[in-house]
């Protein structure tokens, strides 16, 4: 089906290569068809310039200059200003923008709450879905609802149940005598509930999947070797399972970490663009001084600093996935 | 357990322990997941008066699902998800194919520093982005007086930035589990390099492609972000369009927006139901085998 379609003189090269060896082990000649076919990346390479590289180094270069509409249209020519906005974010809150301190509390405390709250949900499902449940297949893949709505949908259905007096949240906190029926859930101190309670409810089948996959890897003997041995419940989780899905475990937590973090669509369809300081994420907080005050140098040395706090969780994840220690 | 341990017969077949039990907490389970979903079908099936007011409609008001394709302009918005959701899925994998195969059969300079790289890229935050991208897109544009924001092509171009490391990384790991002989007897036999990605790569990474087709679609999906700067009335995606129910209505029609978010979910999760087993896999072999 290969052969004789086009057939290519052999070149000298090409006749010692050794079967079974890969063909990257041996240093091929220039033009052979057995070298490494780099111009097969060269398009994906030439992209990823365009659209990741280049646009990180110019998001560090605006970081440092006084870009705004009325620049925009000359912006190699933008004002130079340093640490100006670096600076200036960690001002107090102003009319318009919340500081930049506000928002990285507000996103730490987001990221970290959704995912101490997933955490365990999403184990727990996946250790009772392991197991024999009646009816589990139709289980398994009820639980991955929540995970593949999309996020914008989540945010508006959430939104609806959080609307006050009328929305569900407060209907039912009503009928069960919890609270007024009159309680506040989109502005306000309790806005941060909202919004982890959305994200609890929209992410925790991702821990729930991983764990899954992890927990299907370990070999039925090992359960039966701990059970003769009289490990019950908890001490066959604590003493066999968790240290066998540790790994996909934590990756799995600190990509849901990460994704929380930069979970943009969420708090912005929930929230809109003038969102309470509670919920003024960052990525909510660089959008709105990048496209709604167009203060792009602000906006810009915000996301240089959402990406350097991004560095600890990035490396444990890159550690985490194991990349470069094989082959 | 002491002396009464040898003493136990040994289960030929597990006994499932509270079996009443686990059935309970898997409905439990159930309940969460499908309390929000149902209050959403609820409220699409009421009349603009009450809806969002009540939770169990009064009486069932099928006709939302036909009124609210009037109140905005949702099938456009519809039509263009789809299109620029398959577009960058399809040009992600095909493109991926290529780098993926490279970095899964050749040993090169910096192809670590490569591959750490396209992990890496997930960490990013899309905001970060943005802006850096609207400017270069100006650039190319007052250059070449081509139009790139507010197109299509625009839209996919950006949703590379995270579709293509994620399906590059995927494939590669795939190919890499594939047997390489095949590949080689064909180079002897006299094929280039092009033929054998195409006619023995390539089927063999279908089911690779697959998965990085579906991520690359519902990343397209979901996105609001980059669609809400980066497109045009012509070319608004319903991530952004939905909203236009509460902005451009002074009563917010919140039936109508449930109805057009149950419709709006549908392709999403069709898709990801269709190949869940292979996106799981994926999931975790992709992130987890080096």
């Amino acid at each position: 089906m290969i052969t004789g379609e086009r057939p290519v003189a052999v070149e000298p090269g090409a006749e010692q290569a050794v079967p079974g060896l890969r063909p990257a082990a041996i240093r091929r000649p220039r033009g052979s068809p057995l070298r490494a076919p780099y111009w097969l990346m060269t398009p994906s390479l030439a992209l990823l310039a365009v659209v990741v590289f280049l646009p990180m180094a110019i998001a560090f270069y605006i970081s440092f200059t006084g870009l705004n509409e009325y620049t925009i249209g000359d912006w190699l020519h933008a004002p130079f200003v340093g640490l100006k906005h670096y600076v200036d974010s960690l001002a107090p809150s102003g009319a318009f923008s919340s500081s930049l301190f506000t928002s990285v509390r507000a996103s730490v405390a987001f990221s970290l709450l959704t995912t101490v709250a997933i955490t365990p949900i999403g184990v727990g499902a996946a250790l009772l879905l392991n197991g024999p449940v009646r009816g589990r297949g139709v289980f398994r893949g009820l639980m991955l609802l929540p995970y593949v709505i999309p996020t914008f949908v989540n945010a508006i259905l959430w939104r609806l149940v959080f609307m006050n007096g009328t929305g569900l949240a407060d209907q039912l906190m009503a009928a069960l005598h919890l609270g007024s029926r009159e309680t506040f859930w989109l502005i306000g101190p309790r806005s941060l509930w909202a919004l982890v309670i959305a994200d609890v409810w929209a992410a925790w089948p991702f821990i729930y999947i991983m764990t899954l996959a992890g927990l299907q890897t370990i070999p039925a003997e090992l359960y039966d070797a701990a059970s003769m041995d009289g490990a019950r419940g908890l001490r066959t989780f604590w003493h066999v399972t968790l240290p066998l899905i540790r790994g996909t475990l934590g990756l799995a937590v600190v990509l849901s970490t990460i994704n929380h973090f930069n979970n943009f669509t969420l708090p912005f369809v929930m929230f809109g663009s003038s969102p309470p300081d509670q919920v003024n994420v960052l990525p909510l907080n660089i959008y709105v001084n990048s496209f709604i005050t167009f203060n792009f140098g602000l906006g810009a040395a915000m996301s240089v600093v959402a990406l350097f706090i991004m560095l600890t969780p990035a490396v444990i994840y890159l550690r985490a996935a194991r990349v470069g220690e094989s082959d | 357990m002491g002396v009464a341990a040898p003493a136990r017969p040994v289960r030929a077949v597990r006994r499932s322990p509270n079996g009443a039990g686990r059935f309970l907490l898997a409905l439990g389970y159930a309940a969460f997941v499908l309390l929000p979903v149902v209050y959403m079908v609820l409220v699409s099936l009421q009349d603009a008066v009450t809806a969002g007011d009540v939770v169990v409609p009064r009486q069932v008001h099928w006709q939302t699902f036909a009124e609210m394709w009037q109140t905005v302009d949702l099938g456009t918005y519809l039509r263009n998800s789809l299109l620029i959701a398959a577009l960058t899925g399809v040009v992600a994998s095909v493109l991926a194919l290529g780098a993926g195969y490279v970095v899964a059969r050749f040993r090169f300079r910096f192809r670590n520093a490569f591959r750490v790289s396209l992990l890496a890229t997930h960490t990013v935050p899309g905001v970060l982005l943005l802006l850096p991208l609207f400017v270069i897109y100006v650039i190319i544009q007052h250059a070449l007086s081509v139009r790139i924001v507010g197109t299509y092509f625009g839209v996919v171009l950006t949703y590379m930035t995270f579709a293509l490391p994620f399906s590059i990384w995927l494939l590669s790991v795939y190919i890499a589990s594939l047997p390489g002989e095949i590949e080689e007897q064909a180079l002897v036999d006299g094929a280039t390099r092009f033929d054998v990605l195409r006619h023995v790569t390539f089927p063999l990474a279908v089911p690779g492609m697959v998965v990085t087709f579906v991520f690359s679609f519902l990343l397209a999906w979901n996105d609001v972000l980059f669609a809400s700067v980066l497109t045009s009335p012509a070319t608004r995606t319903i991530g952004v369009g939905l909203q236009y129910y509460l902005a451009e209505n002074q009563l917010p029609l919140w039936n109508q927006l449930m109805a057009a978010s149950i419709v709006s979910a549908v392709p999403a999760v069709v898709l990801f139901m269709v190949v869940q087993r292979w996106i799981v896999a994926g999931l975790a072999s992709g992130s987890l085998k080096g």
